[in-house]
């Protein structure tokens, strides 16, 4: 391995890592606030991509289907719950967030399918079909249990994720996809070759991140979803609504897993079930920063992805052996760094 | 104590399960993946069957009555869908699946309940002892795939070649085939490099053939994802010819390779060139046909190798199942048994792919008429003489 | 239900179980025998996380490593398969003992994470051995023979299966009504407890998770033998997950839990097979997993402790007899009375920047009761916590009856014959009265793992319930020994607490405000106990806040005030001591 080798394991390691950045991020946002170890991330990030390959293409993505049936269970689910409490009057509201808001991107989309769109339209256009998937997802999946374990949340989150899976191959079949790439560009800096994709992979997960830190520091709602994360009773006695915190936290989420499926779109084939093991990857990252602390996950998702890209070049057959084993170490110096409360869960 | 009496009420849930059926007509089991990895390849498959059963449905005169069953890419979903196929639903012949590993677990299992199994993928059972094998293979075996194409660039002068190919037992099978053919003169392998279907960079694997500097790269990828290596090569500036084999014929291999995968060269089945055949080649005319009916069955191009596979293998069926049927009736042991002999016995039996001879000796009954060379051509398969 | 009945149903299921291959056809039977190789995987998550509490995502993965281990074994080198499963049980164990020392430190879902990676790496590593064919697998594996017979029809091997899984499930259900068993139940709540009780906590988790890999191994074993081929797939993740939720379905707390579980899933996933195309013809693949997931969330949504508790609600309780009289266990001598037993020297504890127990030093001598008293914040608390080995002083010296325990865990402490009680009531809400109760004997009693699970301890046993017995008549609650801990009010949970310690046979009690929280009758009980006891020449030390309750029952009283010792003396002299008043009892007394 000379230096230029080297180089080029050490950008194609940050651009992947830069994409773990991302997801890890929403995996700590959504953990922090709800406790819930979202699974089915990567299969939104997936789910992005195809998206954007599929309006690209001039079809009616999948997607669309996707986020009727949701937004449609989500609205009877929340119409029944209020019907128990009583309280109907609260029935146009519900409409509105559950059913009308989560259609008009999905309705743009199906009136102008067919006809291709600019660029960045059809990027926003992705990005405001695929936002409302995980808030809804909440709503039909996790609200209803949101009292449960992080070990019980865990298994349903692995549960939606195979069905997320099935539905992602019934809507988008199995072929993979790759979308056209943004800029065409490639620079050379010191003799090694940097395309235009990776600089801008990189410069978006730094962007974003900025973005979140501003949106947690001066916001309040960025403050009040601080504050749930620390302490959840705490929050509700100072009268943030955990479930709005929760929803605002998918929101996010899903921002951040449909940013990096538009980022990872033309950088590689993307089939209904690559999602698994980027989140997965992801997700180690997200370990590395103990589920709480931002900085750190990204620092871990960066090394993530640097050392599957060496690992990759040292021994390909096992560099997922290699990527998954790190985790064992990483979590052992996490258990004798982290003071954490002792978990007397005493059922 | 009551942790028994619900045991007790549990187990009677379970003895409701299960019921025989006596067959009136020919029953045919068929598994495939319609979901999981391998369903890229499956959903082939099935397609396949849908247009070979549209294209014949009875022996003469006797209905043939297909199963279908998804396996989930699980070779112990494939064992599960075998058992049932033989035990629940008393089939005569089983054909099947997408992946290797599950086409191994079927032909176990067709070995041991004596059903005779048309493999649609290759199978590395060892042949039994005693007695013959249960199951034969329609594919050409990956070391003739690799074999053709590496005669080919034996023709075209390469010496060397770099080989990137999947983690799994695809990759595996290319690869051997290749050091084969090197044993054989064929072009030195100077790389064994290895990616998963779903991971999102071969930066890593492309550079070690780029610094290894072969003459030529070999793809022992499949499908969409195969076009992948070819992406990162021509990137890092690798300007030596591609080669591959059948499993690069997709559709959206090609979108997806676009310009990088300009100009590839891969061993394929006629089957995929069939319009462009001379018209006095054996796979002419069922080929027409087979196209003819997945167009109507399907509403869409056959323009992959696998479907014709599946349709070959019902070819076979039928023309054994002539010969059966005069010596036992379906739903039987017998006719079972009469079944797999009559496979054996049929010659030269035309398909879309190859011409098919079986013995019990082996599990492939294809030579290399079966395979021909086909370059990428403006994104276009162009048949090679 | 008697025990007649309990004999006669036991039978029944037997008769019907065993002679299902005769009766039923044989594709049932093959279903059967994936529901008893599944089954095995998911009794040992019954016990991994059922009871012990530790949830596994890669039990897949100890089933992998046992169906390569015979794969190899007997297809590749040509042994006998029983070889394969001597190797597979062998390799198993050794591979899950290795894992279970470097990760069962971690807590909570730290631990459940570190099961995916391993997983995940387990199972990528069996694709790449080339030796173990690959990605391809071994195929032709032989299968079994008991003799001459070999095991080749789905009603041969059905028996081997289901022998297997009910003889699994016996030793199981033995273990768990066991000295060990017991704590390892214990386990699931945290650790403070356990170890205060001498058990070593790491040492059960680390046996139970080897038993459960061991489950996995022969479920493994049969799962080769019986589909006679070994690949990678059926041992990734997924198929670890699906294991969990077969344990989950069924109920993960109950055996039957893990033969319910398992026949539901592969009963469903058949069904399902069946149906779909039917309503959904086309697409049917694709929407198997979705169904399956739906169904599955809907189920966790509803029923999330599984169908076990859920039915066995409909079944009325069984009679359980009161434990007969049996030889007492073996007593500690106490010390002679007026000795010195424990001497605490000059001891300080810092938490970063705060001293909360700042030099102090007093005496406990046997036979007496003593009190540790002090506003809140006097650091009472981590004193009591330095003395149970809960925390390590950073300065001073503790010695208990001649021997130094400064730097002893929590665990050794309570080996040496200190036995407490918390603050906060610790107690196994799920577990019965006299299984609480019988935590405490754990140290006096030596049966282990093996023995439970072949009942060659039930001798041991015997005497334990008694001990037990005896202290629960002694605190008042022998009345209904198989009442569940969390149903009882707060006062009697302290005293259930105080008979746990008694039946360690303690040389010091160590008692947490054990007044806290009672009414007066029983508090007037309590000091009766405690009084009773110190004439059986039991040393008490007790941190308490109710200064009446102390006052007229302790023989001296050690007063603490922000770290430090006040003063030390009899009730009356603490009682007129100025400085006392002024920090503590502000002049009311």
């Amino acid at each position: 391995m000379n230096a230029q080798i080297a180089a080029i394991l050490t950008l194609d390691g940050i651009a992947s890592g830069a994409i773990y950045v991302l997801i890890a991020i929403g995996f700590v946002l959504i953990f922090a606030v709800t406790r819930i170890i979202f699974v089915p991330f990567g299969d939104i990030t997936a789910f992005t991509a195809l998206t954007l390959a599929s309006l690209e293409n001039k079809h009616l993505p999948g997607t669309v289907g996707m986020v009727a049936v949701l937004a449609a269970m989500a609205t009877l689910m929340e119409i029944f719950s209020l019907w128990r409490k009583g309280t109907l009057g609260r029935v146009p509201r519900a409409l509105l967030f559950y059913l009308i808001l989560p259609l008009i991107p999905a309705g743009v989309v199906w009136l102008t399918a067919g006809t291709l769109l600019p660029t960045a339209l059809r990027i926003l256009l992705t990005v405001a079909v695929i936002l409302p998937i995980p808030p809804l997802l909440n709503r039909i999946v996790y609200q209803p249990i949101a009292d449960a374990t992080v070990l019980l949340l865990l298994i349903v989150s692995v549960a939606l994720h195979f069905a997320m899976s099935g539905l992602g191959l019934l809507f988008f079949g199995p072929e993979g996809v790759r979308t056209q790439g943004f800029v065409d560009y490639t620079a050379i800096i010191a003799g090694t070759p940097v395309s235009g994709q990776a600089i801008l992979i990189l410069g978006s997960a730094i962007f974003f991140s900025f973005l979140l830190y501003l949106f947690f520091s001066f916001t309040l709602t960025g403050k009040a979803l601080h504050a749930t994360a620390l302490n959840r009773t705490g929050a509700r006695l100072m009268g943030i609504r955990p479930q709005q915190a929760c929803t605002i936290a998918f929101l996010l989420g899903a921002l951040l897993a449909a940013i990096s499926g538009i980022l990872i779109a033309p950088v590689n084939t993307i089939f209904y079930d690559s999602g698994f093991l980027i989140g997965l990857k992801s997700f180690v990252g997200a370990i590395i920063g103990g589920m709480v602390s931002f900085p750190v996950t990204a620092i871990g998702s960066m090394l993530v992805g640097i050392l599957e890209s060496f690992a990759a070049f040292l021994s390909s057959p096992f560099k997922d052996v290699i990527v998954f084993s790190i985790l064992i170490p990483v979590l052992l110096w996490r258990s004798y760094t982290l003071v954490h409360a002792e978990d007397e869960d005493e059922e | 104590m009551r942790k028994l009496v619900f045991g007790a009420s549990a187990l009677a849930g379970l003895l409701l399960a299960g019921t025989a059926v006596q067959a009136q007509e020919i029953t045919v089991g068929f598994v495939t993946s319609l979901s999981g990895p391998a369903s890229s390849i499956g959903i082939n498959y099935e397609k396949g069957m849908n247009a070979a059963y549209a294209y014949k449905a009875d022996v003469g005169g006797v209905k043939i009555k297909l199963i279908k069953l998804d396996d989930g890419s699980d070779p112990s979903q494939a064992t599960k869908n075998a058992r049932k196929l033989v035990e629940q639903d008393k089939v005569d012949v089983m054909i099947g699946t997408s992946s290797a590993p599950g086409t191994n677990a079927m032909l176990t299992v067709a070995n041991e309940l004596k059903v005779p199994f048309i493999a649609v993928s290759p199978v590395s059972v060892p042949l039994p002892k005693e007695g013959h094998p249960w199951g034969i293979s329609m594919v050409q075996t990956p070391p003739l795939m690799v074999k053709v194409i590496a005669d080919r660039m034996k023709r075209e002068g390469i010496k060397s070649v770099g080989y990137i190919g999947f983690s799994d037992s695809w990759g595996d099978l290319v690869y051997n085939g290749a050091k084969a053919a090197e044993q054989n003169g064929g072009p030195a392998v100077l790389t064994n490099e290895r990616y998963a279907r779903t991971d999102t960079s071969v930066t890593a694997q492309a550079l070690k053939v780029v610094a290894a500097k072969p003459e030529g790269f070999l793809d022992g990828g499949s499908a969409t994802q195969a076009a992948l290596p070819l992406l990162e090569l021509r990137k890092l500036g690798f300007k030596g010819p591609f080669f591959g084999t059948p499993s690069l014929l997709n559709r959206d291999f090609v979108r997806i390779g676009g310009k990088a995968a300009e100009g590839t060269q891969v061993s394929a089945g006629p089957v995929v060139v069939t319009s462009q055949l001379p018209n006095d080649h054996f796979s002419k005319k069922i080929g027409t046909a087979f196209h003819e009916t997945f167009q109507k069955v399907n509403g869409g191009e056959a323009d992959d190798g696998f479907s014709g596979y599946a349709f070959d293998g019902w070819v076979v069926f039928l023309e054994a199942a002539k010969t059966a049927m005069t010596k036992a009736k379906p739903g039987t042991p017998d006719f079972r048994e009469a079944l797999m002999e009559a496979i054996y016995s049929s010659k030269d039996v035309a398909g879309v792919h190859a011409v098919y001879n079986f013995t019990p000796k082996s599990y492939y009954g294809v030579d290399e008429r079966s395979l021909v060379v086909v370059k990428l051509v403006d994104g276009k398969w162009v048949y090679q003489p | 239900m008697s025990r007649q009945t309990t004999l006669a149903v036991g039978a029944l299921v037997l008769v019907v179980l065993f002679g299902a291959p005769l009766y039923l056809a044989p594709f049932t039977i093959t279903l059967l025998n994936y529901i008893g190789v599944y089954a095995l995987v998911a009794l040992g998550l019954v016990l991994l996380t059922g009871n012990a509490g530790m949830v596994s995502f890669g039990q897949a993965s100890f089933m992998g490593i046992a169906a390569y281990a015979t794969g190899w074994t007997s297809a590749v080198m040509g042994y006998s398969p029983w070889l394969g499963l001597i190797l597979a049980l062998v390799a198993t164990g050794l591979i899950a003992a290795i894992l279970g020392a470097v990760t069962l430190r971690l807590g909570g879902h730290f631990l459940s994470l570190s099961t995916i990676a391993w997983g995940l790496a387990i199972y990528f590593s069996f694709g790449n051995i080339p030796g173990l064919g690959a990605f391809d697998g071994i195929p032709s594996l032989p299968p079994i023979s008991i003799g001459n017979l070999a095991l080749i029809e789905s009603g041969q091997i059905f028996y081997l299966i289901w022998i297997a899984l009910l003889l699994s499930m016996l030793a199981i259900h033995n273990l768990l009504d066991s000295r060990v068993g017991r704590a390892l139940r214990a386990l699931r709540g945290g650790n403070a407890l356990v170890e205060s009780l001498g058990i070593n906590a790491l040492r059960v988790r680390l046996a139970t998770f080897v038993i459960a890999a061991l489950c996995a191994a022969l479920s493994g074993w049969l799962y080769a033998h019986m589909g006679r081929f070994v690949s990678p797939t059926p041992f990734d993740v997924t198929a670890s997950i699906i294991a969990l939720m077969m344990a989950m379905i069924g109920g993960a707390g109950y055996l039957l839990g893990a033969v319910i579980g398992a026949a539901i899933i592969v009963l469903l996933k058949n069904g399902i097979q069946d149906i779909l195309p039917r309503i959904a013809p086309g697409a049917s693949g694709q929407l198997e997993v979705v169904v399956f997931a739906s169904l599955f969330i809907l189920f966790l949504q509803r029923a999330r402790n599984g169908i076990v508790p859920f039915i066995a609600q409909w079944i009325p309780e069984p009679h359980r007899e009161r434990p007969p009289p049996a030889d007492a266990l073996p007593r500690q001598t106490q010390p002679a009375k007026g000795t010195a037993l424990m001497q605490v020297e000059a001891v300080n504890r810092r938490f970063g920047g705060l001293i909360a127990v700042n030099d102090v030093s007093f005496e406990v001598h046997a036979g007496e009761i003593l009190a540790l008293i002090g506003p809140n914040g006097a650091g009472k608390t981590t004193m009591f916590n330095l003395i149970t080995g809960a925390l390590t002083p950073s300065g001073g010296r503790i010695v208990f009856a001649g021997k130094d325990i400064t730097k002893s865990g929590a665990c050794d402490i309570a080996s040496s014959g200190i036995a407490r009680t918390f603050q906060h009531v610790k107690l196994r809400p799920k577990m019965t009265l006299i299984d609480n109760v019988l935590l405490g004997t754990y140290g006096r009693t030596k049966s282990g793992f093996i023995r439970s699970a072949l009942r060659l301890d039930r001798a041991e046993e015997a005497r334990s319930r008694h001990e037990a017995m005896r202290q629960l008549d002694r605190v008042g609650l022998g009345d209904r020994p198989y009442e569940l801990a969390g149903n009882l009010p707060l006062g009697n949970q302290r005293v259930l607490e105080i008979a746990r310690a008694l039946a360690a046979d303690p040389v010091l009690l160590v008692l947490d405000e054990p007044a806290a929280g009672l009414r007066r009758q029983e508090k007037l009980a309590l000091a009766e106990l405690l009084r009773t006891l110190r004439a059986e020449g039991l040393t008490i030390l007790l941190v308490e806040h109710d200064m009446e309750f102390v006052m007229g029952l302790v023989d001296r009283i050690v007063v603490m005030e922000f770290g430090c010792k006040l003063c030390e003396g009899d009730p009356d002299t603490v009682r007129t001591d100025t400085r006392v008043q002024e920090a503590y009892l502000g002049g009311v007394a």
